[in-house]
């Protein structure tokens, strides 16, 4: 089973390839959907790459922003799916 | 000091429609006559309020006779949808035709594409005994999370199931359902060109700022009467033109799936007399906190709207972006 810093780290290079923006910007807990890093496309994709990556399956309950705003969010949002 | 109106829910409001309904016929007149040199226009009718006001302009723009309007039924329309559009051509007597557009679709894929995507969602979709449709699946307008879409199916016993679509899924579903707009675009410009018309397009504000058309589909054509007004604004020259009250009183719908689907339900996410009014706020600068009073609303949650607004604004730039070409010489 993978450990939450090996999650956390998945999620930070997911994250980082994915924007087009200067990555010095984006620290763990920059809210990236606030800040426009993300759009819904961005927010889709991330989904599938969480779900393909960590095996995890998203529903409608987990559509909140506590769980997606920002990488320390995904990456605990994965660790508690994954338990 | 600054000489803005207070917000007020009434702001929004055409004081005076007449007047805006005759600036509207003059430029359309000035526009297709003498700037694009056409003889007449040429109008997709789908029995909803939008074409229905852009169709009441042009004929008095252009006087009946120089007005043909399109229906374009393709095999997931609504009856309804043709019956109101039929209504209305014989309200402003202007002839109509109909262009059953389900042969070109099928010609495309359009149904193949879509129908194979909806399966790797749901193996058991069969369409002919399913519905469906997609839809945004949380509230995104109040938190900060963009809007993200769902997959649901109807079976014939009513019997309804739904997913959030994998983001493959989703585009198919998306690209392919485009081919209905698409081909309608063409078919009207076939009918323009072959009289020597313009293309009436048919988009009201929100459409357009917010990205609610698709790109060279519906977004494609030479005049967009109503491009500037919103919702709330349309209704009132709907009121003032004499559109059928069966089109007034109609619930907007996308028109696009084979389930039943508001506008509201697939793109907005609340009533358009709602988005009118804090759209206006936030393209005019108003503070949330002005907005939220008026409204009714925390100061909070119009603070979110507006930054939906504002990301809505962004990320759709590229369907109202023309293509790019001062690749040489600029």
């Amino acid at each position: 089973m993978e450990n939450d810093s090996i999650i956390k780290e998945k999620v930070k290079n997911y994250v980082l390839q994915a924007v087009y923006a200067d990555k010095e910007k984006i620290k763990d807990v920059t809210l990236i959907f606030k800040e426009g890093y993300f759009d819904s496309m961005g927010f889709m994709v991330l989904i599938s790459f969480l779900e393909e990556e960590f095996g995890i399956k998203t529903n409608d309950n987990d559509l909140l922003e506590e769980n997606f705003e920002s990488i320390n969010a995904i990456s605990d949002f994965v660790t508690r799916k994954k338990q | 000091m600054s000489s803005k109106k207070p917000f007020s829910k009434d702001i929004i409001l055409l004081s005076d429609v007449e007047a805006v309904a005759n600036e509207i016929i003059l430029k359309l007149q000035q526009d297709v006559l003498h700037n694009l040199k056409r003889l007449g226009a040429v109008i997709g009718t789908s029995g909803g309020i939008d074409s229905s006001v852009c169709l009441a302009l042009t004929a008095n723009a252009f006087g009946p006779e120089r007005v043909l309007a399109v229906m374009m039924p393709e095999k997931d329309s609504s009856l309804e949808s043709e019956q109101l559009a039929k209504e209305l051509a014989t309200r402003f007597d202007v002839k109509a035709i109909r262009e059953d557009i389900t042969p070109a679709l099928s010609g495309f894929k359009c149904y193949e594409r879509r129908d194979e995507a909806v399966r790797r969602v749901f193996p058991e979709y069969n369409p002919k005994t399913h519905k469906m449709k997609i839809g945004i699946k949380q509230s995104g307008l109040s938190n900060n999370l963009p809007p993200i879409f769902s997959l649901t199916i109807i079976d014939s016993n009513g019997n309804t199931e739904d997913k959030i679509l994998p983001v493959n899924e989703y585009l198919q579903i998306v690209a392919a359902s485009n081919f209905k707009q698409r081909t309608r675009m063409t078919t009207l410009y076939y009918h323009a060109e072959a009289l020597h018309y313009a293309v009436i397009g048919t988009p009201n504000k929100h459409e357009q700022e917010q990205g609610f058309f698709v790109k060279y589909g519906d977004g494609g054509a030479d005049v967009m009467p109503i491009g500037n007004l919103y919702k709330t604004q349309v209704y009132q020259l709907a009121n003032f033109l004499g559109v059928p009250k069966a089109i007034i009183d109609r619930t907007p719908t996308t028109d696009t799936y084979s389930a039943e689907q508001t506008q509201e339900e697939f793109f907005f996410q609340m009533p358009f007399g709602l988005m009118d009014r804090y759209w206006y706020g936030f393209e005019n600068g108003y503070s949330p906190k002005e907005v939220a009073e008026v409204m009714g609303e925390s100061e909070q949650k119009v603070k979110a709207l507006f930054g939906n607004f504002e990301r809505k604004k962004k990320t759709t730039e590229y369907l109202r972006m023309s293509p790019i070409r001062d690749y040489y010489g600029r």
